[in-house]
């Protein structure tokens, strides 16, 4: 528990709330405030928009406790202000609500309009309420209501810049981006081709990467299950017994982090020189749980070999719910580009550092690079 | 929907918020936290304690030496689109600010934040990229420059060592004769670009950069183009051609829009 202080509407206010507790949680469950209206949760529809510190925020992804000491005012504290009794008459007039939901937010953000740019066009007015979500009236009252409030208004005096320090900035030149054989592996290509039966809702990502040793000597290094979970980043073998596989894989993905535990199959085919390995695993903290399947297929190439590798993987639970697939597709295709260098980097002899599994990819990737140019030169 | 229970400590310094970091396990910064909130609410992160940046002094610094200007990572994109934070490069970043989800979000969310998090979508990361800036990144052993090229791995995918904080962006002074464009192509007003085209055109000082965001990826400078810009060369079809090879694999609608927003940032330079 964080102990605060809050101003509420004029009025001190201090109480012990956990950190999680968002402000427009405590305004509602604590302090009885519910004319904050809680929508989305995420930030997107307005309904929960107070003034923090006199500027409209949103109070449903700010957290209480970091608020301490703001200065907040939510739709209670406007009673006697002119402007928003300017837009209550207007909302009315214009028939700018019907079930109400969105308006304590549509009304702090209305007023924000006002004081901030004056009388100003339609076009205006629909931008700037763009981050108020109306599911009833169509927009049109709200925005004749604003509309004629902002009418002969002037905006508040424009923003003062801060003049900033007279100082030399300390510009060392940055290590330029060096397009290295390595980082131009992580470029992975979806695959853009229908999903194969019984595969629907799976993302796939091929990729091909060349190995300087030809397919006797790469093949038998392809069979050992602990040196590929070496080379991928998170990964780790806890039992093999040449077809049941037991490991783990933490997944870092900005804020998001992922804990998978699981089992797999794996199958090779001797004389083909292909194979598969195909799993399933359970993230513990959130529940989500992950198929996988990744088919290999080896082949000379001029001196070496080519290593062609799909991977196709479908998300479930809590962490599907994430809605920007195509990001998870550029860390798994990065994740892919990464394990691709390593295989090389082992397979052509080039020494590795040997990896925890908690190492971020960037580390890995480090490494990565010291292997291949070590590899190179030798 | 409320987010697993974690820790808050309210950083008053660096060294404090980098020592937090630092000394716990799933320890994560946060500034506005416009981009963490919504995850933290629907439980997608879980961090075991947050290290909140809101009070730390040194990150509201304003530095400006004759090449450039420092902006410290707690100004927000409101500050930024007001003139608050004053303008060095053609009037890109204001503009920029201004396009930037909701006034309600502008008011909290910062750009060291938004950079930090590196959703490709996301406007600063293009922003940084077209003006060269560089970031600087603190940790205990002291600050390192990065471009944001280096500074981004992949989606979500930094640089940052888990007790470093971005704490600052040096971007350079444009020349008063300096153009920029920026097109972005959103479904809806504040929305999460579907496509970025921005452009950077200093004569007086030889830049040109050209650059293609919100490819699920971090953003390509076209150097081809950039090239042919800095010459006066037709830009066209040699744009058309670089973000064709750059998306190659992608559908080609998302090819169409991504060629779509470089060619209107490109007009809007007069290219």
């Amino acid at each position: 528990m964080n102990a605060i202080t809050l101003t509420v509407n004029g009025r001190r206010v201090s109480a012990q709330v956990e950190p999680r507790t968002q402000l427009a949680d405590f305004l509602r469950e604590e302090l009885n405030l519910t004319g904050t209206h809680l929508g989305c949760e995420q930030g997107v529809c307005g309904a929960c928009t107070v003034l923090i510190d006199g500027k409209p925020q949103r109070s449903c992804i700010a957290s209480a406790a970091a608020c301490d000491g703001a200065d907040i005012r939510t739709i209670e504290g406007f009673d006697g202000d002119v402007v928003m009794g300017e837009l209550r008459e207007a909302f009315s007039a214009n028939h700018a609500l019907q079930c109400g939901f969105c308006t304590p937010g549509m009304l702090m953000s209305s007023r924000d309009i006002v004081t901030r740019l004056g009388a100003c066009s339609e076009r205006t007015i629909r931008e700037e309420l763009s981050g108020n979500l109306c599911r009833c009236t169509g927009y049109v009252g709200i925005v004749n209501a604003v509309h004629s409030v902002a009418c002969g208004k002037t905006a508040r005096g424009g923003a003062v810049a801060v003049a900033p320090v007279e100082a030399v900035a300390e510009v060392a030149p940055a290590p330029s981006a060096s397009a290295s054989p390595s980082l131009a592996l992580a470029r992975s290509v979806a695959e853009g081709a229908a999903a194969p039966a019984g595969k629907e809702g799976w993302t796939a990502l091929s990729q091909r990467v060349h190995i300087p040793a030809p397919p006797a000597q790469v093949w038998p290094a392809l069979k050992d299950m602990n040196l590929l979970a070496r080379c991928l980043p998170g990964a780790e073998v806890t039992a093999f017994d040449g077809k049941a596989l037991q490991g783990r894989m933490v997944v870092k993905f900005g804020p998001i982090k992922a804990a998978f535990g699981g089992d797999a199959t794996v199958d090779f085919d001797d004389a083909a020189q292909t194979g598969t390995v195909s799993g399933a695993g359970r993230d513990s903290g959130s529940g989500s749980q992950v198929k996988g399947e990744i088919a290999f297929a080896l082949a000379p190439e001029g001196e070496g070999s080519a290593l062609d590798v799909t991977l196709r993987y479908r998300i479930a639970g809590p962490l599907a719910q994430f809605s920007r697939g195509a990001l998870v597709q550029n860390l798994v295709g990065h994740l892919a580009g990464v394990f691709a260098g390593n295989l090389s980097a082992q397979l052509s002899g080039a020494p590795m550092a040997e990896a925890p599994a908690s190492l971020s990819v960037w580390q890995m990737l480090k490494a990565m690079l010291k292997g291949w140019f070590a590899g190179r030169k030798s | 929907m409320k987010p697993a229970a974690y820790d808050l400590t309210l950083a008053t310094s660096l060294p404090d918020a980098v020592a937090a970091l630092g000394a716990h396990e799933g320890a994560k910064a946060v500034s506005g936290g416009c981009s963490l909130g919504p995850m933290l609410n629907l439980r997608l992160a879980r961090p075991s304690l947050l290290v909140d940046l809101r009070r730390v002094e040194a990150l509201r610094a304003l530095k400006r030496s004759d090449t450039h200007l420092e902006i410290g990572a707690g100004w927000t994109h409101g500050e930024i689109e007001d003139g608050v934070v004053p303008d060095v490069t053609a009037g890109l970043m204001a503009r920029v600010a201004h396009g930037i989800a909701y006034r309600a979000v502008r008011n909290r969310g910062t750009i060291g934040g938004s950079l930090a998090h590196a959703d490709p979508a996301a406007d600063w990361v293009s922003t940084m990229a077209v003006l060269d800036a560089r970031l600087v990144i603190t940790g205990a052993g002291g600050t390192r420059l990065s471009r944001l090229g280096d500074f981004m791995i992949a989606a979500y995918t930094t640089s940052l060592a888990d007790d470093e904080i971005l704490s600052a962006v040096q971007v350079p002074v444009l020349s008063a004769t300096a153009r920029a464009g920026y097109h972005k192509v959103c479904r809806k007003t504040g929305e999460f670009a579907q496509a970025i085209g921005a452009v950077v055109l200093d004569r007086e000082a030889g830049l040109a950069r050209v650059v293609c965001g919100a490819i699920e990826a971090p953003p390509v400078v076209l150097e081809a183009t950039s090239a042919a810009l800095l010459k006066g060369e037709p830009v066209e079809r040699v744009a058309d051609e670089e973000v064709e090879a750059a998306l190659a694999g992608h559908p080609a609608s998302f090819r169409a829009m991504h060629r779509a927003a470089v060619a209107r940032a490109l007009n809007e330079v007069g290219a």
